[in-house]
């Protein structure tokens, strides 16, 4: 029973971090219909970044954080510019081919430059534990699964209660309607795909200090993320919350009674039960 | 001109082994061949009905292992053991396909990816298979041939060959046979095939069955080749990558593409190794990331596209679209005659959440007769349509449909069914297939109804080419046959949407406002279109704003307002009925 509580809070948190990097996901998906293959593999950059700054910069993850996710925005829009802005409206086969360009792109470009090691670091502020429930979790992972909380938090009040939030909204619901009513459509989806790049990067910055990177971390990463927006559903923010923290949940209950070696697995395979039993997602959302 | 290059270049390959000794050379083209014969078996799926998998590598390693673990136990002969592993491939891939391929197509394709990761795991923890160590192939066996197994390159040459043609013949009927035909109309868009009544997940499924064991049957090749198989071998995701991107960089859903981006892909690999390999393992999939991208901004359509891109700016054919005379047929638009219900729709009801965009419609229409929809905007017309064909389903209510055997119920059916029941649909905003040319649109509209599977390999029968081409005569797209279909102007499409409707000479058509934005010469045609297919026995239901053309072709008109039936009756009644105007014009 212990060991069941101590496995849902455990999972409770990683699926917070699950819900984190799936936010820029979903939110791509839903502003512009196009799925990037390629955002777990930015995950894996941030991760990379937040490694460097360590041993170059002697920063540590918080100290890397504002420098990272500027980074990570600027390479949102940079890759909006670059590659989506040209094939926005191309064939779903089109898409699909250039965003896993891209993820092939990054990974072995990651490979070629980092080499196939695992990296990881050491936080000294982050070291012990504390308790959660009457359950002891490693701070990394609490505090990982509070900046998950409070990306979240930052980003509904800027959706909800700025001006550009809104006009985000609106193009989300229709690109032709926010255009006629004024809104610049191409800086609002820039502006989408640097937040979600930016959210990814926040994602893997907490995610070092207790998860190594390597050049292939974001393997795992797309196909859980993918499952949260899809297991959550879509049309808002909470879809991906909701989505993380059920695989998290389940993942952290099932892995204690799993051989380590097939945790993985069972993560693939609880992805493909979320496609083949409830596609539209918990919360219900758009079926196409 | 082209055969004969074809069967020169297939004469010449079949000649190499006799004169070229050089094993570096062979061992070249043999993985050519084996990735070849994979990059088409892709092509067959992703290629032709745009469902793009990132887990082929998984069926080339079903392949490599299943024969080779009954050669290892049970001293199987591959020559056996390759088809028990395309059997398995092409049911996992089944397994996969069934499914994700309701849903769209980015769920199948991460679904392969997930497969192809749990196949992957499954392989490095399965002590029969030799887990990650792997299994190496009986080298005692060398040289005997019922073990697949030689020590020199040129049987292993010859086998590969025979595979990869295999596979080009396999894909070159496809290309020619109906399943091209449907396969890409599923590509292009899956809902107006569906409306054409063709079962969509049945071909992919076939396309994908077929792609697995292929790809399968150039696994246990490979394994027979290499002697030694090990989970990152076979089933690297990598591998998986450079099948897709052989096919795409030649040239998805073409013959010849996969066979370029295969030839290119590999020997450049083997013989630019040397330059790429100096700078570590990691450049060459750097650089197919990078191709990948350029090709998907700048190429869709791959190697292929970039020759005919250059062919076609050495001098355009245009073609001529001069509209040609419509026979105006002289008979009463209005004949009386049997009037039995062809169509009945009785209380139905479509809520989506709290909107009710139906609420309790009845409405029937008679055989042979013209039945207009009429209303607002909003009222729930196009709502209805969905109700009726299929691709929404409704709240309450039924929808029933008269056929030789009585009375059918459609309600609930999925659209293809009820689209061979022998009603067709045209959509507000036209749904061609851009790219297929106008007359494989028209044939892509032929009868399904009991079309068996294996029909699929055949060309159309020369009825529905000779239907099809009468059809273009007379809506005056004949000479624009062979151009593909999105070259043509907004009014052309539309009077193609009508065409490709009647090929399958339904007993009732439903258009959704096809008068809407087309110029009155347009306008004029459809009206005569309609009228003659009506004097054949055809009967229609149409949504349409244009009230003088509903005022002249219906016998009878619905009028709806918020999801109900206000008014229904001949037009003049509708015309004079105080309601309707005050709900149409505001007075």
């Amino acid at each position: 029973m212990e060991l069941l509580l101590t496995a849902s809070v455990d999972g409770l948190v990683m699926g917070l971090v699950y819900a984190l990097v799936s936010l820029g996901l979903g939110l791509i998906w839903g502003v512009m219909d196009v799925i990037n293959f390629a955002h777990a593999e930015y995950m894996m950059l941030a991760m990379y970044a937040t490694y460097f700054a360590g041993r170059w910069l002697h920063l540590d993850p918080l100290g890397a954080l504002p420098v990272v996710v500027a980074l990570a925005f600027g390479a949102g829009v940079a890759t909006y510019v670059v590659l989506i802005r040209r094939i926005a409206g191309a064939p779903a086969v089109t898409q699909i081919f250039a965003t896993f360009g891209l993820l092939f792109f990054l990974r072995y470009l990651a490979f070629a430059v980092f080499g196939p090691n695992f990296r990881g670091i050491s936080w000294p502020l982050a070291s012990g534990a504390i308790v959660l429930a009457g359950v002891p979790v490693s701070a990394a992972k609490a505090i990982a699964g509070a900046a998950a909380v409070v990306t979240f938090a930052v980003l509904h009040v800027f959706l909800q209660y700025t001006k550009a939030g809104k006009a985000l909204q609106a193009t989300a619901q229709s690109p032709t309607a926010a255009l006629a009513l004024g809104i610049e459509v191409e800086r609002m989806y820039a502006l989408a795909w640097g937040l979600s790049i930016a959210t990814a990067a926040v994602g893997g910055v907490f995610l070092l200090p207790f998860y190594q990177v390597s050049p292939t971390v974001g393997d795992a990463f797309l196909l859980i993320t993918f499952a949260s927006v899809v297991l959550g559903g879509f049309g808002s923010l909470w879809g991906p919350l909701v989505g993380g923290v059920a695989i998290g949940l389940i993942e952290g209950v099932a892995g204690t009674m799993l051989a380590p070696t097939f945790k993985l697995l069972f993560v693939f395979a609880v992805f493909l039960l979320v496609l083949f039993i409830r596609p539209v997602g918990i919360l219900g959302g758009q079926q196409t | 001109m082209a055969t004969v290059l074809t069967a020169a270049v297939w004469a010449a390959l079949l000649l190499v082994p006799a004169v070229v000794r050089n094993a570096y050379f062979l061992n070249g083209m043999i993985l050519v061949f084996i990735y070849g014969t994979a990059a088409q078996a892709w092509n067959l799926l992703g290629g032709y009905g745009g469902q793009l998998s990132f887990g082929h590598a998984v069926f080339f390693g079903i392949g490599a292992y299943a024969s080779t673990l009954l050669l290892a136990q049970a001293g199987l002969s591959p020559w056996i053991g390759m088809w028990a592993g395309a059997a398995v491939a092409a049911g996992v891939s089944l397994l996969i396909g069934y499914p994700t391929f309701r849903l769209r197509r980015h769920y199948f394709a991460l679904a392969t990816l997930a497969l192809a990761e749990i196949v992957r795991i499954v392989f490095l923890n399965w002590p029969l298979v030799g887990a990650a160590v792997g299994m190496y192939l009986p080298v005692r066996l060398m040289n005997q041939s019922w073990a697949m197994i030689w020590n020199t390159k040129g049987p292993y040459y010859l086998l590969a060959l025979a595979l990869f043609a295999l596979a080009c013949a396999l894909v070159r009927l496809t290309d020619r046979a109906r399943l091209g035909v449907y396969l890409r109309t599923i590509d292009e868009d899956e809902d107006a095939a569906q409306a054409l009544g063709i079962p969509g997940r049945r071909y992919k499924l076939l396309a994908m069955g077929l792609s697995a064991a292929l790809t399968a049957l150039a696994g246990t090749l490979f394994a027979q080749y290499v002697l030694y198989i090990d989970p990152s071998t076979v089933l690297d995701p990598s591998r998986s990558v450079l099948f897709a991107i052989m096919a795409l960089l030649g040239g998805r859903g073409t013959v010849v593409g996969p066979a370029l981006g295969a030839g290119f892909l590999t020997l450049l690999s083997q013989y630019g190794g040397g330059t790429l390999g100096g700078l570590g393992r990691g450049y060459d999939y750097v650089l197919y990331g990078l191709a990948i991208m350029l090709v998907a901004v700048y190429e869709p359509r791959g190697l292929v596209g970039l020759v005919e891109r250059l062919r076609r700016s050495r001098g355009a054919p245009a073609a001529g679209l001069g509209p040609s005379p419509v026979a105006s047929p002289a008979t009463d638009p209005r004949p009386g005659g049997e009037r039995r219900p062809l169509l009945v729709v009785e209380r139905l009801s479509k809520r989506f959440g709290g909107l009710e965009a139906l609420r309790g419609v009845a409405l029937d229409v008679r055989r042979g007769e013209i039945v207009g929809v009429l209303g607002p905007n909003g009222a729930g017309k196009s709502t209805l349509f969905d109700c009726v064909t299929g691709f929404l389903r409704p709240s309450e209510g039924a929808v029933r449909l008269a056929g030789e055997g009585g009375e059918r119920s459609l309600t609930g059916r999925p659209p293809f069914w009820i689209a061979q029941q022998g009603l067709s649909r045209t959509f507000q905003l036209i749904r061609v297939f851009p790219g297929l040319t106008v007359l494989e649109n028209m044939l892509a509209g032929q009868e399904h109804r009991g079309e068996p599977l294996l029909q699929a390999f055949r060309p159309s029968p020369p009825e529905v080419y000779a239907r099809a081409l009468e059809l273009l005569r007379l809506v005056g797209l004949e000479a624009a046959r062979d151009l593909r279909a999105g070259a043509l102007s907004y009014g052309q499409q539309k009077l193609l949407a009508l065409a490709m409707a009647l090929v399958r000479r339904p007993r009732l058509v439903l258009l959704d406002e096809p008068m809407a934005g087309v110029n009155p010469t347009v306008v004029e045609r459809l009206r005569q279109h309609i009228r003659a297919q009506h004097a054949e026995g055809v009967a229609f239901l149409i949504i349409e704003h244009n009230i003088e053309v509903l005022m002249e072709l219906a016998e009878r008109l619905y009028f709806l307002a918020e999801g109900r039936v206000v008014a229904e009756g001949p037009p003049e009644a509708i015309q004079r009925n105080e309601e309707v105007l005050g709900l149409y014009y505001g007075r």
